[in-house]
């Protein structure tokens, strides 16, 4: 509330964001913690189906379950909207539920940005389509790379998390080398 | 139908020719249908090769090739992919607001963060090099 941007995001994004924070593990980048700043800089609202989606991938022992584990407790701080059935519509593509309803969110609150981590793929381009701001559009490492340039996280913390999501998501390489270069070297890094 | 064709001449080691010729009369084919096959085979190959398709994506995000060639290489889905993700990178997301700094650990999760540790493989990894 209060000013701030109104963000929808989708599942894979709460889990991404909340999993170096619980890594333990040496390589995962420690220090800092995007999800909590992207809740806190941001007015995040999702569809229920995304946090029904976040609670499937608790109860397990492995990394993905902590990492829901986490978001869940957060789950207070992020506005859940009831959207049930109402994505019928041709809108799913080749999309799960929560990301074809988020979508259906993003549009109905015209939402300043919807976040995905759909970008691997030629979901990206759905997502691209269903949406009715092709502006709004945002992944992960960009809003992670917006973090750096603001202050938000430090910028060596997003530059190791970028290497992290690369090496351990397989996230496109060559588009967060862009995003570091635009946003991270050239940017306010200095 | 008939696309236009243009002609190539090139040298080639002379026994590759003669392997070649021979297996054009086994298969009852033009040589030069035997090159374009050859030359299509390997084209799709390469479209599938991840370290070929980094080098692509590279040369076509320093404006080296164009959008046409992707497209012609990798199929319409991938270079429209491709196409999008280049042009958000410089889109400015809406700005973030920090009322007072990030909220403690305590009051945000309401308790410990979970931690998790790979109990497999890491312990005896990291403790080696700690």
């Amino acid at each position: 509330m209060s000013g701030q941007a109104v963000a929808v995001v989708d599942t894979n994004v709460l889990l991404n964001l909340a999993t170096p924070v619980v890594d333990r593990r040496a390589r995962a980048p420690s220090g800092a913690d995007p999800f909590k700043a992207l809740l806190a800089a941001y007015d995040v609202h999702v569809p229920a189906s995304v946090l029904g989606e976040v609670t499937e991938a608790t109860g397990g022992e492995d990394l993905l379950a902590t990492a829901a584990d986490l978001v869940l407790r957060a789950a207070h701080q992020v506005t859940t909207h009831d959207v049930d059935d109402r994505t019928d519509e041709p809108l799913e593509y080749g999309l799960d539920r929560g990301e074809a309803e988020a979508i259906w969110l993003a549009n109905e609150l015209e939402a300043d940005l919807f976040i995905t981590d759909e970008f691997n793929t030629t979901n990206y381009l759905f997502v691209s389509l269903a949406l009715d701001d092709r502006n709004s559009l945002f992944t992960s490492p960009h809003i992670l790379c917006t973090f750096a340039a603001h202050g938000v996280l430090p910028s060596e913390f997003v530059e190791a998390a970028l290497s992290y999501y690369v090496e351990t998501k397989g996230w496109d390489s060559q588009y967060v080398a862009q995003l570091r270069q635009r946003y991270l070297v050239d940017g306010e890094n200095a | 139908m008939a696309e236009e064709k243009t002609r190539i001449d090139f040298n080639a080691p002379k026994s590759l020719v003669e392997r070649a010729d021979s297996v054009v009369d086994i298969l009852d084919i033009s040589r030069t249908r035997l090159l374009i096959d050859a030359l299509e085979d390997e084209l799709e190959a390469l479209a599938d090769d991840e370290a070929f398709r980094r080098r692509l994506g590279d040369a076509y995000y320093d404006g080296r090739v164009d959008y046409k060639t992707v497209e012609a290489i990798l199929g319409r889905e991938e270079a429209m992919r491709m196409k999008l993700l280049e042009a958000s990178i410089d889109r400015t997301p809406a700005e973030p607001q920090l009322a007072d700094g990030l909220p403690s650990d305590e009051s945000f999760y309401d308790g410990d963060i979970p931690e998790w540790r790979d109990d497999s493989s890491s312990e005896s990894e990291d403790e080696s090099r700690a």
